[in-house]
């Protein structure tokens, strides 16, 4: 009887749940509202001579629509110390430089602890500056082609993850310490609240174009913001996998 | 229409391995299909009132909308970091409880007294 | 074309959830990142498709892979 009761009451709570999900989705996904496209219409006769860049997404997520970047960057750096903070008071030690090291004897071979062949060291320490290369193209012609600060950064985290697990123990770079990850992340945000600031002397508002009036072209403050959004995102995301890539016990 | 109702099968995909799955890395897994499943409404809702990707070139017109494109690019890496935190919590877990099964978990956690 | 790659994509959804080694499930998830980016580059939409492809296949599988190489990888049992 009471196995009979919780299925009875099983049914009824997905029922229940099946429904409140249909209800509040089937509205979205079934509308016959047409998109509206004045948007659209704006953007395309005023997009490039407001803010100079070709690149549409980009005028739009470094001019008219700022905001929304600056609270990315600050979730961004939330979850990358909250993930810091999780692994390193669990017992792992983390590669070296980070956290705690528990067991001091332990000499690193690498930075990370798995078998090593030689494919794996030629493959993505050769490929690993190309990767770079690449992502710094993308961050500095955002404005001409696809491209941007955002894609630029995690194109960049991921060579930084390549150049990582590439690297034999003489010849590390400098791009794996924790310290200079952390260092450029931190000065990358404090850049982007100078930048957004610039724009107020000049009366044109938090986040507004301090070049727009003036001579110069108006592109070159997108340049610069592609490129401080880059860095830190990139800086970011690297420090999290090479800090995960540490040794366990 | 037919693509609207594909998608609304992978959101619910997304939500019944959510709900349904023991294992915490397979909701995990869901949870990332979830948010795909959202940035690909999107960009495809954006996506049919124009012709050409909006890079202004000379003499390029009927450009397809390009804010849903801008929203959904933070939505992306916000997602990877929801997922990495996710990760992190689910690691700590198993070291404390050396099982994955939620049920496991939430049958020791509330035996044993810390 | 794109609802071609979108009834993959529940395939793949589909074995992602319900594959007994984890580690299958992460290299489905990886393709599943893979075909969505396609899909973006269709939809003309390149600046998502790059963030997507780099993000997906990339970072995202590298932490998945770190949470499963030093915990266990079966699953159901």
């Amino acid at each position: 009887m009471k196995k009979k009761k919780y299925s009875i009451f099983f049914i009824f709570q997905i029922v229940l749940s099946l429904t409140a999900v249909l209800a509040v989705l089937l509205p979205v996904f079934f509308s016959r509202v047409s998109w509206p496209d004045l948007a659209r219409n704006y953007l395309e006769y005023n997009g490039l001579k407001e803010s100079g860049a070709r690149n549409l997404v980009s005028s739009i997520y470094l001019g008219y629509r700022a905001f929304d970047t600056l609270g990315e960057t600050i979730v961004l750096l939330v979850a990358v110390s909250g993930t810091i903070s999780i692994i390193s008071h669990s017992g792992l030690s983390l590669a070296k430089g980070f956290g705690e090291e528990k067991s001091k004897k332990q000499t690193y071979n690498s930075i990370s602890g798995f078998n090593r062949t030689e494919l794996l060291d030629v493959v993505t320490g050769k490929l690993g500056p190309i990767v770079l290369i690449f992502g710094l193209y993308l961050m500095l012609f955002g404005h001409l082609s696809p491209g941007g600060g955002f894609q630029g950064g995690v194109v960049v985290a991921s060579g930084i993850v390549f150049m990582a697990l590439g690297s034999k123990t003489d010849s590390s770079t400098w791009l794996q310490e924790a310290g200079v990850l952390a260092k450029i992340e931190a000065t990358g945000f404090l850049f982007l609240i100078l930048a957004s600031l610039s724009g107020i002397p000049g009366g044109f508002g938090f986040f507004g174009n301090p070049l727009s009036g003036t001579e110069a072209s108006p592109v070159i403050y997108i340049i610069i913001l592609n490129t401080i959004i880059g860095l830190k995102v990139g800086a970011g995301i690297g420090f999290m996998c090479i800090a995960m890539l540490g040794k366990v016990e | 229409m037919i693509e609207r109702i594909l998608l609304i099968i992978l959101f619910l995909i997304g939500f019944y391995g959510i709900i349904a799955k023991k294992n915490i890395i397979k909701k995990i897994f869901a949870l990332s299909i979830l948010n795909s499943s959202v940035v690909i409404l999107f960009i495809l809702e954006g996506s049919k009132i124009g012709t050409n990707a909006p890079i202004m070139e000379e003499g390029v017109k009927n450009v397809v909308d390009p804010i849903p494109q801008a929203l959904m690019l933070t939505a992306i890496v916000i997602g990877v970091c929801i997922t990495a935190l996710a990760l992190a919590i689910a690691f700590r877990l198993y070291r404390y409880t050396h099982t994955f099964d939620i049920d496991e978990i939430h049958r020791k956690l509330h035996d044993e007294p810390f | 074309m794109t609802i071609l790659i979108l009834i993959l994509l529940i395939v793949l959804s589909l074995y992602t959830l319900s594959s007994r080694d984890l580690l299958h499930g992460i290299i489905a998830l990886s393709a599943f990142s893979l075909l969505s980016a396609i899909l973006f580059y269709i939809l003309y939409a390149p600046d998502v498709a790059i963030t997507e492809a780099a993000v997906g296949a990339g970072v995202s599988t590298v932490v998945f892979v770190w949470a499963i190489r030093s915990t266990e990888r079966k699953d159901k049992g």
